[in-house]
């Protein structure tokens, strides 16, 4: 019988172990995170991680490109925005050549795209988290190419097509028509399929995502547009901050304790009822 | 014989033997083992960065759900074996089963539904898993409500038999049902999760190390020991019962 039951246990215990390390090591599709007690970030491959303990840092030095992730501690998204370009890269910023709005899942972002001549443009997206502001931001400082990245709410969320983002962001930021581009074959990315339009000197590409098209941007002819939008447009999608659910954990706590206490308690209020009960009965049979 | 036994001292007739050496040394390690598995989730366990400390939950939740199949598998064990020779002991057991089954299953719904507020944004949804492990809840509920409204003892340890074996199918239901219907949102711990499940497991490092000590306590030590402790008690509870019928009827 002793045998038995220690078989059993046996079994069930190597049952448990072989299933969980089976499905904790099993193919993993997940992407490696950059993580901090504020946020987390995915990491690209490629990409080389600079990553330090409050803000998250890659950089890909063929195309002169970096995506920084961090909370300045400001409850204004623009002067957070100004403030990060500031003191990460030591960019002194003027007024944003695009500046929009956009709700994603998990909150109001404020899109801005800066412009600083030949060699630097900016893209930065911010929204409030707590007493502080997420900013994320693509530098390119690449001499041949000009990029911006930026998210542009659907004008009709019904149609599957990000070309009138395209059209609009296009027409804001270089003051050209799209229609001097030509459409391209779509191509499909890890961050989704995304709308092509191509020119001489010209790349322009857009990807639907829920409600909004997240548009890139690039004047000159580097090929390397798909990699950046990609990798910026995963940062934008994968970024997330640990929720803070510490008081449900206590709660749960508490609840499992009350229950167990109170049937561990009804076998000790059982048992003293049952002695009273008995001492009820000898008195009376005394008597 | 029966006037030796009426001549006995009154706390005599009743079962009041001192607990089995065993019974104490599980109970110690019960106790010791809950202890040491509550700090292995709180304390060793990684922190899951998609849902924060509440992820901790799931070493007592699905454990839980574990140890309420061992205490109403032996709910059917003892209903069975009654059935076959009509040893009371194994009502008690079936009974004990019960009880400790039904706070278990408690525990597992509630901290569920407590995990679901911050993970799914809401306390209860109608999802297979829930709703079938709400329906066990009941089932269980419904054993102890009726067993106490049947006055007659034949009757009510033949019937809560019959009705503890049948109700085991409701656990049965709740285990596989999510392998079963595939809309379902509640997550797959072993193996791989439906398509559309909604928060998991993938994210946190020394799972296994914090599970499996955690599910092996309530899969057996802890359900076995409350309910030896349970059967203990019915058979004296039972016990003072026939005195008191006795002196009333003297």
């Amino acid at each position: 019988m002793m045998r038995t039951a220690i078989g059993i246990v046996a079994l069930i215990c190597a049952l448990l172990t072989t299933g969980l390390v089976a499905s904790e090591d099993g193919e993993d599709t997940t992407t490696a995170y950059y993580q901090s007690r504020a946020f987390n970030a995915p990491i690209f491959a490629g990409w080389d991680d600079q990553s330090g303990e409050d803000f998250a840092l890659f950089h890909l030095a063929e195309a002169e490109a970096t995506i920084r992730t961090a909370i300045a501690p400001l409850d204004d998204i623009n002067a957070a925005a100004v403030a990060e370009l500031s003191e990460a890269f030591g960019i002194d910023v003027g007024q944003p050549i695009y500046q929009g709005k956009v709700n994603l899942a998990d909150g109001t972002w404020s899109v801005l795209v800066y412009d600083y001549g030949e060699e630097t443009t900016a893209s930065v997206m911010a929204r409030l988290a707590g007493a502080g502001a997420v900013v994320i931001s693509f530098i390119e400082r690449d001499p041949a190419a000009r990029t911006a990245l930026l998210t542009v709410a659907q004008a009709d969320d019904a149609l599957d097509d990000p070309t009138p983002e395209i059209a609009i962001a296009f027409q804001s930021i270089t003051g050209r028509a799209l229609s001097e581009l030509s459409r391209a074959e779509s191509i499909l990315l890890p961050s989704g399929e995304w709308t092509v339009y191509t020119a001489e000197d010209m790349s322009a590409m857009g990807m639907i995502f829920g409600n909004d098209s997240y548009v890139a941007l690039q004047e000159g002819a580097p090929g390397d547009l798909a990699a950046l939008a990609d990798a910026y447009n995963r940062t934008l999608l994968g970024f997330f901050i640990t929720p803070e659910s510490s008081h449900y954990l206590a709660l749960a706590l508490a609840v499992v304790f009350v229950i167990l206490g109170a049937l561990v308690g009804s076998l000790f209020w059982r048992e003293r009822s049952l002695r009273k009960d008995l001492a009820l009965l000898e008195r009376l049979a005394g008597e | 014989m029966g006037d030796e036994t009426n001549s006995l001292p009154l706390d005599l007739r009743i079962n009041t033997s001192p607990m089995p050496r065993l019974l104490r040394v599980m109970t110690v390690i019960t106790v010791l083992g809950f202890v040491g598995t509550l700090a292995l989730g709180l304390r060793v366990a990684g922190t899951d960065i998609q849902q924060g400390e509440i992820q901790r939950i799931f070493y007592i939740h699905m454990p839980s759900f574990f140890g309420a199949f061992t205490a109403f598998g032996l709910t059917v064990i003892g209903g069975i074996i009654y059935l076959a020779r009509k040893n009371e002991t194994w009502d008690r057991i079936a009974l004990a089963g019960v009880e400790v089954g039904l706070a278990f299953s408690l525990i597992n719904l509630l901290t569920g539904s407590i995990w679901a507020r911050p993970i799914w944004n809401t306390w209860w949804t109608w999802d297979p898993r829930l709703t079938s492990a709400a329906i066990m809840c009941l089932t269980y509920a419904a054993y102890l409500m009726l067993r106490a409204g049947i006055d007659d003892p034949g009757k009510r340890r033949a019937f809560m038999s019959v009705y503890g074996i049948l109700a085991f199918v409701t656990v049965l239901i709740t285990l596989f049902i999510i392998r079963i219907v595939p809309e379902t949102i509640h997550p797959v711990i072993v193996g791989a999760s439906p398509q559309n499940a909604q928060g998991g497991f993938a994210a946190t490092s020394g799972v296994v190390i914090a599970l499996v000590p955690s599910l092996l306590l309530w899969l057996t030590l802890l359900p076995i020991t409350i309910i030896w402790h349970r059967v203990r008690l019915e058979a004296r509870i039972e016990a003072l019962n026939q005195l008191k019928l006795q002196a009333l009827s003297e």
